[in-house]
């Protein structure tokens, strides 16, 4: 899989220059973009992550964790990954530690460790996709669309705790 | 959005006048910081796959490989629209190959195509689509596993793969549902107006 990143800019290169692309020209139009893009991302970013900052740090996310934990529990999900799931549609950054202190505490190679990278392979950060996404238009309703990928990544999880006790 | 952002931050502030205070303000700064961080990053990883793919684009290429998956597009989005389509399918192969990075810019410009044509059922859907992650191999994750001294790093492909399937198939089919649920309640409450409009009159 290694291969895959340099062979995919060989190709685009080389078929641009055969095809007489001004291959920097276009190039830095296209960094170009990138700026104009990361520009109009930062207002949404930031409230976001405020939010995320301030939630974390009242103590809310820790009671809505220990709230749930039980419920998750009678649905299979182990409680040492509770906050796991709570904080992934939240922060990417955020869950990725805890995933990484998840594995170091358990071993790589516990259920509960696998259980964990299962999980965080198969969902994404809900919130901060739908900032990224949406950034410049103005659809309105997102409201069910996040319900149900937040709905569908639980299922996910369920599933997830379930698969890795057989595989 | 705003909903979720009200109440989260309406309980959170709250919570946080009886517990804590003096750590609002740093806290939200401490956000503030974290998103600024997170912009130069995301701006690294778009650099790239942005020129990139601008490169690709104007070579003709990504029209060539966009050529298989199109059809395909057509009927899941609902668009006839050529540029969309093109992103959609390049978004589409993107996230399969598991470069999630040059996935997104392609994403961002398929929503601001269909928003030309006012398709909001196409721009949710590929939402639902990237938001439940259709990545086929973890490549993030194997390698945390393998540098914490895993002996089968890889033994976690065919989970996330069932995984993956479930939640994009189930947010899927779950969007498909709700957004006919809302359209049968629209039509409903049309006609209920009707009706009433039409006794009253």
């Amino acid at each position: 899989m290694v291969y895959v990143i340099p062979a995919v800019f060989l190709v685009v290169f080389v078929f641009a220059a055969i095809k007489r692309v001004k291959i920097y020209s276009e190039f830095s139009q296209g960094v170009k973009e990138a700026v104009e893009f990361t520009v109009s991302l930062i207002p949404c970013l930031a409230a976001i992550f405020m939010m995320c900052a301030v939630f974390e740090k009242s103590g809310l996310s820790d009671a809505l964790t220990r709230l749930l934990a039980p419920l998750f529990g009678g649905l299979g999900i182990p409680p040492e990954l509770t906050k796991l799931v709570l904080i992934k549609p939240f922060s990417g950054s955020g869950s990725l530690a805890y995933l990484n202190a998840v594995i170091t505490q358990h071993g790589a190679d516990s259920y509960i460790a696998r259980c964990a990278c299962v999980c965080y392979g198969s969902s994404e950060t809900v919130f901060y996709i739908s900032a990224v996404y949406f950034a410049g238009i103005k659809v309105k309703r997102l409201a069910a669309p996040i319900a149900v990928v937040l709905v569908a990544a639980f299922a996910s999880t369920v599933v997830a705790c379930l698969l890795c006790r057989v595989m | 959005m705003n909903a979720i952002f009200t109440v989260i931050f309406i309980a959170s502030a709250a919570a946080m006048l009886f517990m804590a205070p003096s750590e609002l303000l740093p806290t939200m700064m401490d956000g503030a910081e974290s998103a600024a961080k997170t912009a130069l990053t995301l701006f690294c990883i778009y650099a790239v796959w942005m020129g990139l793919s601008r490169v690709a684009e104007k070579s003709g290429l990504t029209r060539k490989a966009a050529k298989g998956l199109k059809p395909i597009a057509k009927r899941l989005f609902r668009t006839e629209n050529e540029a969309a389509l093109e992103n959609l399918a390049m978004n589409l192969s993107c996230n399969l190959l598991g470069i999630g990075g040059a996935a997104t810019p392609f994403a961002v410009k398929a929503i601001g195509e269909l928003e030309k044509d006012k398709n909001e059922f196409g721009q949710k859907l590929l939402f639902v689509i990237n938001a439940t992650s259709i990545q086929l191999l973890p490549t993030t994750v194997i390698a945390l596993r393998a540098a914490a001294g895993s002996g089968a790093a890889a033994d976690i492909f065919l989970p996330s793969l069932i995984c993956t399937c479930v939640s994009t198939g189930l947010g899927v089919l779950l969007f498909v549902l709700s957004q006919k649920v809302a359209r049968r309640g629209r039509g409903l409450a049309r006609h209920r107006r009707g009706f009433w409009r039409k006794r009253g009159g």
